[in-house]
């Protein structure tokens, strides 16, 4: 049976589009989640890690958890970062795996993508390349990814079946996904589903 | 939905206080919301 899908998708892409959008230009703004430094200490990064990005890496960082907690990345891997942002995972990805190691980020928001663009120019990280797409559609070969990593954007989309089986896709055989993200304990009321604006809020 | 879609060997970590101190505390607190790290296999 077909998983119904609560919202239209088109209307949700453009809603987080539009508060991802803010949050690459504006990162001193107020939101209702933690960003930059001040959250990568709160999800336990390695603060030797973080300090040494710069500002512009790190600032726009909205995760909601650590992808890399459960297991660091090996020397040599190939990474898919579902929703990239501006880049703060690919980042710390990049220098876990190594130059040998690739990393492609994926994010629909052309000014996260650009962000995390000039960001990779100006660190001199040649490991890392970020592609524009959704990630229920994502352009990357067949069986490519050793890892897969994520970290609060799976929850943003509408069609999570379909995510899932297009990181089942891009994954080797073998490889792993590590992702991090938000559950709900308590129940959420369908008409707050099928409220757009609350999945950003 | 994560083994529905051919993933084993999932595990989940311990829950983060992802909202506290920010705007969106009161509602991640009315649904019990918090962030967790993910771990899954795709067989070999």
């Amino acid at each position: 049976m077909e998983a119904k899908i609560p919202v239209d998708v088109d209307a949700l892409r453009k809603e987080v589009s539009a508060k991802y959008r803010e949050v690459a230009v504006k990162p001193d703004g107020t939101y209702h989640f933690h960003t930059g430094r001040p959250l990568a200490a709160r999800l336990g990064y390695d603060s030797s890690v973080v300090d040494a990005l710069p500002d512009v890496a790190v600032e726009s960082f909205s995760g909601v958890g650590n992808p890399f907690s459960p297991r660091p990345l090996a020397e040599d891997e190939r990474v898919v970062d579902c929703g990239s942002g501006a880049g703060f995972d690919s980042f710390i990805a990049a220098g876990q795996v190594g130059p040998k190691g690739h990393v492609i980020g994926i994010d629909m928001t052309e000014e996260m993508l650009t962000k995390s663009r000039a960001t990779a120019t100006s660190m001199g990280c040649g490991n890392v390349t970020f592609c524009e797409g959704y990630l229920e559609g994502m352009p990357v070969e067949d069986g490519w990814a050793d890892v897969v990593i994520s970290n609060g954007v799976i929850n943003l989309c509408a069609d999570k079946k379909q995510v899932f089986a297009e990181i089942h896709r891009v994954l080797r055989p073998g490889g792993r996904l590590q992702f991090a993200d938000i559950a709900n304990s308590e129940p959420v009321p369908e008409s707050a589903i099928q409220n757009i604006d609350l999945w950003t809020a | 939905m994560i083994e529905d879609s051919g993933f084993t060997n999932v595990s989940i970590g311990p829950p983060v206080d992802t909202f506290g101190g920010a705007g969106g505390e009161e509602k991640a607190r009315l649904f019990g919301v918090y962030g967790y790290a993910f771990m899954a296999h795709k067989p070999g």
